[in-house]
């Protein structure tokens, strides 16, 4: 039987990209408007075909779904560690959420950028983007169904966006979808893409492999394959957003925005995930290691750093300050932050044992005489008989929520913060300060957990999020995986009698400041800020999209529109 | 004498942990529209986060001029819940891949099958000539839709939707590619099949303008949901049924081609599915309990509108299939008059049902 001949991809690629061209009968409308200019000429360095790109992905799906099976029949829910797969529950959320802000801002891109090469790219990256969600979807179906304790993942997409730990995932991935098109391309082609999967699909799931989970490692090595596309995508961009002089300023404000955005939950994140949820302790690398690895030295020495050379004048200071931050302890301050707050996750926490505390003390000397004591203490709390909580105590003395990137702000250096109409907004750092200075109005919603439940019953708290088990009273999220060790209920929680404390509200009383709570009992949405609410004035396009049944007639012109300006 | 009892593979142990657990080894954050959650809604309901659903307290991130993530005012329709939407064939990604890499094999399988048993040097010589100035043609009007549809997705307001509308983009996109490719592989056995040359004719030629025209004007709307409509009820049923039925896959057979009809038989075998679920959208807008009314008067609006527009373009359409070689199917109004008939029928969606005692 004859074969096809083989094409060109070239030759090919050629071809096809004389499909496009600049419309005149009617110019295309965008959603979203950008600042940048684009130039006439551009190139999709990939020479992407569909022809050759979907026998290629069906190969790898293939694969993926086949490993699955596998995994079923090697009864590998039983056999990988418990600590592993318990964490794999926000991780997994958190990753396919942002696969979706992926697709999505290829959409935006599309419509936006003016040039036929580099949409063609786009759109071959939203169809990866849904193959990702698939995949990773896929494989929470999997863990619900095979891992020991269902309880976390049957509830995911609802819990994920009610724990105060997976909303700053939530609120960092978000950057990707919501703002200039063209910051949210940089935010996840040229930094989540190029500079963070590699942590989070090829670092962390090798820690997976070590804890006996070889489902994780094959679904997103496979996803990973697709992402030299991506990076491609964003390189191509950068390349072309360049010939534009007009870019330059706006790319060396927006690309170290974007960078912190992301490091500053991913890198915590991340890092709390391999250093403290490995029951292997077989890897010699730490997570500063790893990310001296992937990011230091292969992202930014050798990707940011040649910026330089094209004109782009990048201050290396938010790459160091990120480093640095883990140096002096990020990650550990955080791990022992979302210990403590186990009540408010949908995932079993299991308390380090002794050989954990040699591995993190052969990595980071001195991490003992800082940390150990505070998990000696958590370990002695997680039978709920005690009657008391690690968590009494904790955020009375807790540091403020950062209000950009909504993580703990744990440098020792002054409490930064702002006073906004009245408010006090704190700071995790320098850059989150300038991100919320330099992007006004980009931060809404009633982002601060800890103000918004000010003064509660924790186990009132817990009802209210819905972190309970369908028995009304077992408490989803655990602090051990002890069997022989009684679950905890509401009932112990109302026992142990804990008020949440905003850390927020806390400390600016505590620094003689204004109001630190930016929740409004009347406003379910939090807080609006007057002045920010007078910077928007305009609409989108002249189409008179934004009036019609079911809108407030005084929303439109006020700013945000969302569910709580639809009148039912 | 009994036969043997055939051997039962048992499991001791289904899965790890508590068999009371069972009862949530599921995904039970969404209500299924079955009795059981599909595959299809586990795998694509929530991935979209939305303050309609679990996200309490308000988008978190907001654009320079003040709407959230997602705005209900990206479109003109209103209902109860996005999410709640279907699509009927339930595609996601992995039949997807199966179904348009299969495509995409049929088609080189076709192509070195014709080749090896000589059949392109048996085509007609109208057809030929016809095949090497416009088989391309179609690929632009495929193309501009495929841009059109690409910008709708990112403001739809579900994950079922979004979905629904990127598979179909990447379709457009396979389909544009897919007779541009069929051109490259023919030219060794009848000669240059410009793409260049076909450019030109879509950019130039008065005969293509209004379908030109047509295609961009999809893409200037703001709404999403106009832009879905627009191609779906409107353009494709009436334009993409003439270029790609009447002009290219009737034809074809009639004049020799036996790889055309194979690509233009994947393409048509996709629009099926655009056909099922595009009613099935616009009888969820039509049927919501308190926007129904509102909704249908929008989609009214709009089909009238768009069915305007589309019709000034298969005028030109006509003159196209009018040039195709014979021996021709049929007249060029004969297939006109089919292709009013199948939009009419599924523009039936929008009619109000009579109530029946």
């Amino acid at each position: 039987m004859s074969t096809a001949r083989r094409r060109s991809v070239t030759k090919t690629h050629e071809r096809i990209g004389q499909l496009g061209w600049e419309p005149t009968h009617h110019q295309p409308a965008t959603n979203y408007p950008t600042r940048y200019k684009f130039p006439a000429k551009a190139k999709d360095p990939m020479k992407q075909i569909m022809r050759e790109y979907l026998p290629m992905q069906l190969e790898k799906d293939e694969r993926v779904y086949g490993g699955f099976d596998a995994a079923v029949r090697a009864n590998m829910g039983n056999k990988a560690e418990q600590r592993w797969l318990e964490v794999l529950k926000p991780f997994v959320h958190t990753t396919t959420y942002l696969e979706g802000c992926a697709g999505r801002v290829m959409s935006m891109l599309l419509d936006t950028v003016p040039n036929d090469e580099l949409r063609n790219g786009y759109h071959v990256q939203f169809v990866d983007e849904l193959r990702h969600i698939g995949m990773q979807q896929s494989l929470a179906r999997f863990y619900t169904k095979n891992a020991p304790n269902p309880y976390g993942w049957d509830m995911g997409w609802k819990y994920y966006v009610g724990s105060p730990l997976t909303r700053a995932g939530y609120n960092m991935s978000t950057h990707s979808i919501v703002g200039d098109p063209v910051y949210c391309g940089m935010s996840m082609m040229t930094v989540l893409e190029t500079a963070f999967t590699n942590i989070a699909f090829v670092a962390l799931p090798d820690v997976g492999a070590r804890n006996g989970d070889f489902t994780l490692p094959t679904t997103y090595s496979s996803a990973q394959s697709d992402e030299a596309r991506h990076i491609s995508n964003g390189y191509a961009t950068l390349m072309t957003l360049l010939q534009e002089d007009a870019n330059i300023p706006l790319i060396e404000q927006d690309l170290p925005s974007a960078w912190w955005t992301n490091h500053a939950f991913i890198d915590p994140f991340a890092g709390v995930l391999v250093e403290y949820f490995s029951k292997d302790r077989s890897d010699q690398e730490s997570y500063l290691q790893k990310w001296d690895r992937w990011i230091n030295d292969d992202y930014y020495k050798s990707y940011i750093e040649q910026l330089g050379k094209l004109g782009l004048n990048m201050s290396a200071d938010a790459f160091k300050e990120a480093r640095e931050r883990i140096v002096t302890g990020l990650i550990h301050r955080t791990a022992i932050f979302a210990f403590a707050i186990w009540p408010l996750a949908y995932w079993r926490f299991d308390g380090l044992t002794e050989r954990d505390f040699e591995w993190l003390e052969a990595r980071y000397p001195g991490w003992y005489d800082e940390y150990g004591m505070l998990w000696e203490g958590f370990n002695a709390l997680k039978d709920p008989r005690e009657g008391a909580l690690f968590l009494q105590g904790f955020l009375e003395n807790a540091s403020p929520i950062c209000w950009s990137c909504m993580m703990q702000c744990l440098g020792d250096h002054d409490q930064l913060y702002r006073v906004v109409d009245g408010r006090t907004r704190f700071y995790c750092s320098e850059m989150c300060k300038h991100n919320d200075e330099a992007y006004p109005g980009r931060y809404t919603g009633d982002r601060q957990f800890f103000d918004r439940y000010h003064g509660w019953n924790l186990a009132d708290v817990v009802r209210d999020i819905g972190f309970v088990r369908e028995d009304g009273k077992t408490l989803v999220g655990q602090p051990h995986l002890d069997d022989d060790l009684p679950l905890w209920t509401l009932d112990d929680l109302e026992a142990c009698g804990c008020e949440v404390i905003s850390p927020n509200i806390r400390t600016a009383e505590e620094m003689g400041l204004p109001n630190g709570s930016w929740h409004d009992a009347g406003d379910p949405d939090g807080a609006v800020v007057p002045s920010e609410r007078g910077y928007v004035q305009h609409s989108i396009g002249p189409d008179g999209l934004e009036t019609g049944p079911g809108m407030r007639s005084n929303g439109n012109r006020e700013g945000r529109r969302n569910v709580a300006e639809v009148i039912r | 004498m009994s036969t043997p009892t055939p051997p039962v593979k048992r499991f001791e142990q289904p899965s790890a942990g508590r068999a009371e657990d069972d009862a949530r080894r599921g995904f039970l954050y969404f209500t299924p529209k079955k009795r059981r959650p599909s595959l299809y809604e586990e795998l694509t309901i929530d991935t979209q986060i939305s303050t309609e659903r679990h996200l309490q307290g308000g988008w978190l991130v907001a654009f320079e001029d003040g709407r959230g993530s997602h705005s209900l005012g990206s479109t003109a329709l209103r209902v109860a819940d996005w999410f709640e939407w279907r699509d009927p064939a339930e595609l996601w990604e992995r039949p997807f891949y199966q179904q348009a890499a299969q495509a995409a094999r049929e088609q080189d399988a076709a192509v070195a099958a014709a080749r090896s048993e000589g059949l392109f040097a048996r085509m007609t010589d109208g057809w030929r000539q016809f095949l090497q100035s416009s088989l391309q043609l179609p690929a632009f009007y495929e193309h501009g839709l495929w841009r059109a549809l690409c910008g709708a997705a990112r403001p739809a307001l579900s994950d079922l939707v979004t979905h629904a509308i990127v598979l179909e983009a990447a379709m457009k996109q396979r389909q544009a590619q897919d007779l541009v490719v069929y051109a490259m592989d023919l030219e060794p056995d009848i000669g240059e099949c410009s793409t260049e040359a076909a450019r030109t004719r879509w950019l130039e030629e008065p005969a293509w303008q209004p379908v030109r025209a047509l295609v961009e004007r999809v893409a200037s709307v703001h709404d999403w949901m106009e832009r879905v409509i627009a191609t779906n009820l409107c353009i494709e049923p009436l334009v993409g049924n003439l270029l790609r039925r009447e002009m290219l896959l009737v034809p074809a057979s009639a004049n020799g081609d036996p790889v055309t009809p194979v690509i233009i038989g994947n393409a048509q075998r996709e629009w099926l599915w655009v056909r099922e679920w595009t009613p099935e959208l616009v009888r969820f807008c039509v049927e919501d309990e308190d926007f129904g009314d509102h909704n249908r008067d929008v989609l009214t609006e709009w089909t009238q509108s768009w069915n305007a527009e589309a019709e000034a373009a298969v005028d030109a359409g006509v003159e196209v299939v009018k040039a195709v070689p014979a021996p021709r199917a049929r007249p060029a109004r004969e297939a006109l008059e089919q292709v009013r008939r199948e939009r009419d029928q599924l523009q039936s969606a929008l009619q109000r049902k009579e109530v029946t005692a």
